[in-house]
């Protein structure tokens, strides 16, 4: 039996809420330690991405940067260095707790340019073409309507905006115990 | 609606070694993938990604 939106998202909530620290071996993997440097523990310790957008997104002083997902914050805060105090990081995530963190880790690095905004991806609370750059890291597979991410994506990215996603690609076939698999939605 | 310049910045195989890192998935998780798929798959289960595009600069309304 397929699970229903309304369980998945309900599933992506209670595990993100619920997730320990397994210390730095994601972030380790995918950051180097010059990018790890002056970021929370906290933050560090949840990067719970698969890949390194922020390398790729080309990020420039005075740009607004909107991080798809942030959960506890390390993609947020490193946009957020790369785009200065003329610039802005703005944080969407849809799971209360890691908008505390994310803010708390931001408020940590004393970092006024950082905006952590609670919503989904599908409806982004974001004006029409009033971004820069758009990063994700290991989200947009949790959602069931990717196209309607990308219809957003479009929709709030300035003409000649860009966006860099790092995410998941299934290899070929699935078996349908795995697809339909909670963890295989929520991870 | 459309974008361009679409690139495909990093392509690396993903497989239940990398899923040990995080702890969003548990060891009976990870044992049933261990167990369901086929042992050729178990070094890359699926690929992680990392895609750039760009908005046109004249972008037609969505």
């Amino acid at each position: 039996m397929s699970l229903t939106e309304t369980e998945i998202k309900e599933s992506i909530i209670d595990t993100y809420t619920k997730v320990a620290s397994n210390g730095r071996l994601v972030a380790e993997r995918f950051y180097s330690p010059e990018e790890l440097q002056g970021l929370p523990t906290s933050a560090v310790e949840l990067a719970l991405g698969v890949g390194n957008p922020v390398r790729h997104a080309g990020l420039r002083p005075g740009e607004v940067a909107l991080d798809l997902g942030s959960g506890a914050g390390i993609d947020t805060l490193q946009a957020a260095r790369k785009v200065g105090p003329s610039g802005k990081a703005i944080g969407l995530d849809m799971t209360p707790e890691m908008i505390r963190r994310a803010r708390a880790n931001a408020q940590a690095m004393g970092l006024a340019n950082v905006e952590i905004l609670e919503g989904p991806m599908e409806a982004m609370p974001i004006p029409d073409a009033s971004v820069d750059a758009i990063i994700s890291n290991g989200v947009i597979n949790l959602t069931m309507r990717k196209s309607q991410v990308f219809r957003e994506i479009h929709r709030v990215l300035k003409p000649g905006g860009r966006f860099c996603v790092a995410d998941m690609l299934i290899n070929g076939e699935l078996p349908d115990e795995v697809l339909n698999h909670p963890t295989a939605w929520t991870g | 609606m459309g974008f361009e310049e679409i690139v495909a910045v990093e392509w690396k195989s993903f497989g239940l070694g990398d899923l040990t890192r995080y702890p969003l998935f548990t060891k009976e998780f990870l044992a049933f993938l261990k167990k369901i798929m086929p042992p050729h798959r178990h070094e890359e289960l699926v690929f992680s990604i990392v895609v750039t595009a760009r908005k046109p600069r004249e972008a037609a309304a969505a």
